[in-house]
């Protein structure tokens, strides 16, 4: 059974790269990107199933980058980290068709059990 | 135990936090201390003052005008009585004289001159006079030629001759003449009345004269009802005094008084003594008679109305009562008024106070909300390493790979360090919130609020351009406040504008005594008709939830009390520019 694609998206090199390494551990096949020009040359070149992407990078919102990602596939599942959440925040979330959120730092453990969520209605 | 007292310690902390808010005199203005109690109770004296004032000023005006309506009424009353005691008096020495003269005329006209040539019918005549009259000293009757014809009367006066005497030719003429007073011979003052009778028959004329004692005219006198210091007296033409008087002078000298030109009419005129007293001199001819009557009367109208007004005690004590009462009443009503401001004051404050703890908040709410996501950002790193470490740990029985944890390690108290920094420069924000006036550097101010904004900046592809003046004096100022103001300014500008806008903050020297912060946006401007609001309390054109509109009302009021000004400059479209202008020097400092 081929292993899910998770892409994870955050300027925060070392957050995402180690993030990735256990998401890696955990039998998921991750990689991570750290800027948002990178994100959809990414996804065009190897479309992952489940994208962690963190709402706020420089130079662009997480909510126009997952706007992009659901216009290039709209099957792609996506989960925003945030560092604060409001009802704001969940009513963009929402709206811009994100599977969820989850709050910085996450456990690893409620994070996967989101991937596995995302994964099962992916393949409804 | 512990808990609670570690609680209780807390609440006394935050306490003690909140009072210090409501006693900051930049927050609330004037506080309950010595100088407020001073201001208080000066506004009582003022107001005290004032209803006093305006109490009394009417009363006063009424007061006055009445009592010199009183005076000018009693004055004419006065004056009506004193003229209606002059023309009585004056009508009974008019009647005497003029009961004389018709004696004398009567006798004169039924009595022949054969009669009246007789001596013994002459002393007949007279004792008859005399008894009728009993004022009567002589009677004489003088022939044409002015000799004394017939005499009766107690001097030796038969033969004497007054044909160059003035009264004689007067009496020849008119017919009849009253004398001034003169002294006679016995020393005592006289007056003369003769009448002029006529003989047809022979073609002449004899004067048939009668000599009257004066006392008789001092008697109708002192019917003029006199005070101890009014005079009643007769004056010739020439002023001289044909009877005594009290105060003005013996008998047949001239009165002390600049007499004016008399008319049958009672004349009244005021005049003042040589002591400088008032006194009244009413005064009218005496008709058939060379004679004024006069009369000073020192008592006048003002005398009368103050008698009046100390006769009737009553009226003096329940005028002091009603003042009492108005000055008690007067204290009760200014005390209520002065405690309604000092309450409606106090309810001002605390609404103040409430205010800028409601804006602090909402800065204070964003502000965490910032730090929150910047702090949760090394503490994903952090979560992250740890949390491979554990993995790595779990998943083989052999000793980690030392340089791997070394690293992972190295980025946790990186992380570590980047929370330090931001919990750091957030304390010393939270720090200077109760911090008065001290020297800072603006542009130091400036840089610390700008990093607190920075990621938010990042995120939003804003540039912010800052042209701080490098050698910009150092100003005394309340730093704390300071950062919330151009926290607020700066948060809005960023609201304002569009990702990848543009926000300039620079500083500059204004003038010799002043700086000033200028920070502009390209966002998109504010309309002309809110322009005059934005200053205002709870006035916002941000969205439901996103303003409490304190800000730029709070800002305004702190940079107000800093002895400042804050001023904006909008173009819809175009962006807006606001002017933070402080003194160098702080008001007071």
């Amino acid at each position: 059974m081929a292993r899910a694609k998770v892409l994870l998206v955050d300027d925060e090199v070392e957050f995402a790269s180690t993030l990735s390494e256990r998401l890696n551990i955990r039998g998921y096949d991750t990689s991570a990107v750290y800027s948002a020009d990178a994100v959809l040359n990414k996804v065009r070149s190897d479309i992952p199933d489940v994208v962690i992407l963190d709402l706020k990078m420089p130079g662009a919102s997480g909510l126009d980058i997952l706007k992009a990602i659901k216009q290039f596939n709209p099957s792609i599942e996506v989960i925003l980290l945030t560092g604060h959440g409001s009802e704001q925040c969940t009513a963009e979330c929402e709206s811009g068709g994100a599977f969820d959120y989850m709050m910085k730092p996450v456990e690893i453990d409620s994070l996967t059990e989101k991937i596995e969520m995302a994964l099962g209605k992916k393949q409804k | 135990m512990l808990k609670a007292g570690i609680r209780g310690g807390m609440l006394d902390r935050l306490r003690r936090k909140v009072a210090s808010w409501s006693t900051m005199p930049a927050l609330t203005g004037p506080a309950e201390g010595p100088r407020s109690k001073d201001r208080y109770t000066s506004l009582k004296t003022r107001i005290f003052l004032l209803i006093g004032s305006l109490v009394c000023i009417p009363i006063v005006i009424i007061t006055v005008i009445s009592y010199v309506w009183l005076q000018s009424a009693l004055k004419e009353d006065f004056n009506n009585q004193l003229r209606g005691n002059i023309e009585s008096t004056r009508q009974s020495i008019d009647f005497f004289i003029e009961e004389r003269i018709s004696a004398l005329r009567f006798l004169a006209s039924s009595n022949s001159f054969g009669q009246l040539s007789d001596d013994k019918y002459l002393n007949d005549i007279f004792i008859k006079f005399k008894r009728e009259f009993g004022e009567l000293v002589d009677l004489g009757l003088i022939d044409s030629n002015g000799v004394q014809f017939t005499y009766s009367g107690p001097y030796d006066l038969k033969g004497k001759i007054y044909s160059n005497q003035d009264w004689f030719n007067a009496v020849a003429v008119r017919g009849v003449y009253v004398s001034d007073v003169f002294m006679g011979y016995r020393k005592i003052p006289h007056f003369a009345i003769a009448v002029k009778k006529e003989l047809p028959e022979k073609g002449t004329f004899c004067i048939l004269r009668a000599t009257i004692d004066m006392a008789t005219l001092n008697r109708s006198l002192s019917t003029f009802n006199l005070k101890s210091k009014d005079d009643a007296f007769i004056i010739n033409g020439d002023g001289i005094l044909q009877t005594q008087s009290r105060f003005h002078g013996n008998v047949l000298e001239r009165v002390n008084i600049d007499v004016p030109h008399a008319k049958d009419a009672v004349s009244l005129h005021e005049l003042r003594q040589n002591d400088g007293t008032p006194f009244i001199f009413g005064f009218t001819t005496i008709r058939n008679s060379p004679w004024i009557m006069g009369v000073t009367v020192t008592s006048n109208a003002q005398s009368k109305l103050l008698g009046l007004l100390t006769s009737d005690i009553t009226a003096i004590y329940l005028a002091l009562v009603l003042m009492v009462l108005g000055t008690v009443a007067n204290m009760r009503i200014t005390a209520t008024v002065v405690n309604w401001i000092r309450e409606a004051e106090l309810e001002r404050e605390e609404a103040i106070v409430q205010t800028h703890h409601t804006g602090r908040l909402a800065s204070i709410g964003r502000l965490a909300a910032g730090v929150a996501h910047e702090i949760n950002n090394p503490l994903a790193i952090i979560n992250e390493k740890a949390g491979l470490m554990k993995d790595l740990m779990l998943m083989s029985d052999e000793p980690p790979d030392k340089e791997k944890f070394l690293g992972l390690i190295k980025a946790i108290s990186d992380s570590v360090n980047r929370c330090r920094t931001i919990t750091h420069r957030l304390l010393g924000f939270a720090r200077r919130m109760d911090v008065q006036h001290e020297e800072i550097d603006l542009n130091d101010t400036i840089r610390e609020v700008i990093e607190f904004l920075d990621k938010e900046v990042l995120y939003r592809n804003i540039k912010l351009d800052t042209r701080l003046k490098e050698d910009l004096p150092r100003i005394v100022s309340d730093k704390g406040q300071l950062q919330q103001v151009f926290l607020n300014i700066i948060n809005n500008a960023i609201d304002a504008v569009p990702d990848g806008g543009v926000i300039a903050v620079s500083t500059e020297v204004k003038g010799r005594d002043m700086v000033r912060v200028t920070i502009m946006d390209n966002g998109q401007g504010i309309p002309k008709d809110t322009i005059k609001n934005i200053f205002e309390p709870f006035y916002t054109t941000k969205g439901k939830g996103k303003g409490t509109g304190l800000g730029l009302s709070i800002s305004y009021g702190i940079i107000k009390r800093l002895g400042g000004d804050i001023s904006v400059e909008s173009e819809v479209g175009e962006g807006s520019t606001f002017y933070v202008e402080l003194p160098i020097r702080t008001v007071g400092q």
